[in-house]
């Protein structure tokens, strides 16, 4: 009944190559090629759309340096600056320059703070890496124990509450769950400092805001999936057999039912990327989310393709090492492949 | 690549819960439109009420409250919620409640308008590209693919930055961001009607392209991705108010809802109301309208 789309189209991701005749190897090789090759071509192309994205903003802190009379440059000096940051060149050509610098590595110059971009970045990822995975791991918890209580617990209120949790998690503004766990856990109950937002406890709670948005979508694809295996023959057969409710979960639920849920996995990466920005703004942590920011405010617009594009990178990255390890991870696939 | 990313987190919201057992056997399916039902389960009715009681605020809201959300009384600064300030005032003794009230309509339009960027131009993406197949449709998901990779709050973020800052043009960025789910959904829609026997009968009697396309495609895949956009309503709310809290959209006096809490984080301290009560306003609308997309959304896959 509710099949997810995931499940639906994750099977029609286990059979990516149609010709039956070849090898396993062979078409596992043709597969994996195929999907780096795409990996690539969107990554250049997601380049290219927020270069123009960002071509259409009025104004760069350059420019409006440069023609504020007080500092005084004369038309010569004008030029001159302006050709050292590319920006006397025709829109096209600065795209192409920009992406020919971009395949070689660089990543250009910030216009509002003279540093090489690649360093920025540089220093701000560790901040934002420990943020989002300790997220990751606490948004993987949740939504083991949502799972795990929503087939343990039997038909009534509290499985219909533990069912609607993730509703819950997903509706709340994440800036809103920030700013109660400050309030509450910092200023009441003085569990962690807000002025060392890198110590321990401020990290964890940080981390628990931006989890739990995350858990919820993940919890919904883990349940769904849940409900499905239970679903099945084999599961009735393990409960006639006199297995512990506790054990069917266990050793017959989950197994089969983390395939979708690490592909959805793989989604919320962009979402906890994109949901640094606010988290990291509430705790007031220097990573990525700030980097941006700031780079918003100042119309810094190298910054702003840089870590753009760069999020966009670890997307994909992590969204194609699933795909490849997908197939070798399920014994469906393999059997198949076996028989044909 | 398309099929990698084909699950995003909002469709994958939008159809996955069934109701529990309970309410499976009472639907009655229309076929197409809306479905009637033996009975609207009370949390539906609750959602409902909730959308009508924002909608009137959005429309009258002096019916709702006497006074004045931009003018504040300075003597009754940060009253804490009561019987005479419902829930409590601000730092210059303006009324939560007047401010919430008026702040309703900025927070309603800006996520309608989202929503029908996102269903007009990403349902137009997915109609073209499920019907035509080939090229087309190839090209159509190459830039699917593209929106689905960049995190669609950074997307917004920059789209918001290269438009200027304001409610409207973060709107507009919030629809931009949710394109991609969209067209995703609206062509696997378009794919699964397009092989129906009905579709090919129509083609014997001589029905030209866009004639199909518009008379039996549109009507008959486009249910889900309605029931798409009621959830993505309550998202586009989300997206908005984080957009308002960081400052990109009206600046104050506005009232929009994601503002009120950025401007109330401030005296988070002393006065927690301030963000509280309009950070729950948000998720209570954004629970409700989940609530009654999920309801939409029943019945479809069973």
């Amino acid at each position: 009944m509710s099949a997810t789309l995931s499940t639906a189209e994750s099977k029609e991701r286990l059979t990516p190559v149609r010709s039956g005749n070849r090898s396993p190897a062979r078409r596992y090789s043709t597969y994996a090629l195929r999907r780096v090759a795409e990996s690539v071509l969107v990554v250049l192309l997601a380049y290219v759309l927020v270069f123009l994205v960002l071509a259409a903003i009025p104004g760069d802190p350059v420019s409006s340096q440069l023609d504020n009379p007080q500092n005084g440059y004369n038309d010569e000096e004008k030029a001159q600056i302006r050709s050292f940051y590319g920006l006397d060149q025709p829109i096209l050509v600065q795209l192409a320059l920009a992406l020919g610098n971009f395949l070689r590595g660089d990543l250009g110059i910030s216009l509002s703070m003279s540093l090489p971009v690649g360093d920025l970045i540089g220093t701000a990822l560790p901040s934002t890496l420990v943020l989002a995975g300790t997220a990751l791991v606490l948004a993987l918890l949740i939504s083991l124990a949502l799972g795990y209580l929503s087939q343990r617990l039997p038909t009534g209120a509290a499985n219909t509450s533990v069912r609607f949790l993730p509703t819950v998690f997903l509706s709340t503004p994440n800036f809103l769950i920030g700013l109660i766990l400050i309030q509450v856990f910092a200023v009441q109950l003085r569990l962690f400092n807000v002025i060392d937002p890198n110590g321990l406890g401020s990290t964890l709670f940080a981390a628990l805001t931006l989890a739990i948005p995350v858990s919820a979508q993940i919890a919904q694809v883990f349940i769904t999936a849940l409900d499905e295996t239970a679903a099945q023959d084999y599961t009735e057969v393990a409960v006639s057999r006199g297995l512990r409710p506790g054990a069917v979960i266990l050793r017959h639920l989950i197994r089969p039912s983390l395939l979708p849920t690490v592909t959805v996995c793989g989604l919320a990466v962009g979402e906890l990327l994109g949901g640094s920005l606010i988290t990291e703004t509430i705790f007031g942590r220097n990573g990525i989310g700030t980097v941006v920011q700031k780079a918003v405010s100042a119309q810094d617009i190298p910054v702003l393709q840089a870590t753009v594009v760069f999020s966009a990178v670890v997307f994909v990255l992590v969204n194609l090492a699933i795909d490849l390890i997908y197939p070798l991870l399920d014994p469906r696939l393999r059997s198949k492949e076996k028989a044909a | 690549m398309t099929a990698a990313i084909l699950t995003t987190d909002e469709s994958a919201g939008g159809h996955q819960q069934s109701d529990g057992p309970n309410h499976a056997g009472q639907d009655i399916s229309t076929g197409s439109g809306l479905r009637l039902r033996g009975r609207i389960p009370l949390s539906v009715g609750i959602a409902f009420t909730v959308l009508a009681i924002v909608l009137a605020w959005s429309l009258f809201p002096d019916l709702f409250t006497s006074r004045n959300p931009a003018a504040g009384v300075p003597n009754r600064k940060f009253t804490s919620p009561g019987l005479n300030y419902w829930l409590g005032t601000d730092h210059l003794g303006r009324d939560l409640l007047a401010r919430i009230i008026h702040g309703s309509a900025s927070s309603m339009t800006s996520a309608l308008i989202a929503v029908t960027i996102g269903v007009v131009v990403g349902g137009l993406m997915g109609l073209v590209g499920g019907y035509l197949g080939g090229w087309i449709d190839a090209v159509l998901g190459r830039v699917v693919d593209v929106l689905l990779a960049i995190p669609s709050f950074l997307l917004a973020v920059i789209v918001v930055t290269a438009l200027g800052y304001d409610t409207r043009n973060a709107a507009i960025a919030t629809g931009l961001s949710a394109v991609a789910v969209f067209a995703r959904l609206m062509r696997s829609s378009v794919l699964q009607v397009r092989t129906s026997v009905f579709i090919e009968a129509a083609r014997v009697n001589g029905g030209s392209g866009i004639y199909i396309l518009f008379r039996h495609i549109l009507p008959n895949a486009v249910r889900p991705v309605l029931s798409l956009a009621v959830l993505q309503f309550g998202l586009a709310i989300l997206t908005i108010a984080g957009l308002a809290f960081l400052g990109y959209g009206d600046p104050p006096p506005a009232s929009d809802w994601g503002l009120l809490v950025a401007d109330g984080r401030e005296h988070l301290l002393h006065a927690p109301w301030l963000v509280i009560a309009p950070g729950l306003v948000i998720a209570i609308v954004v629970l409700a309208v989940s609530r009654i997309s999920r309801w939409l959304d029943q019945g479809r896959n069973q």
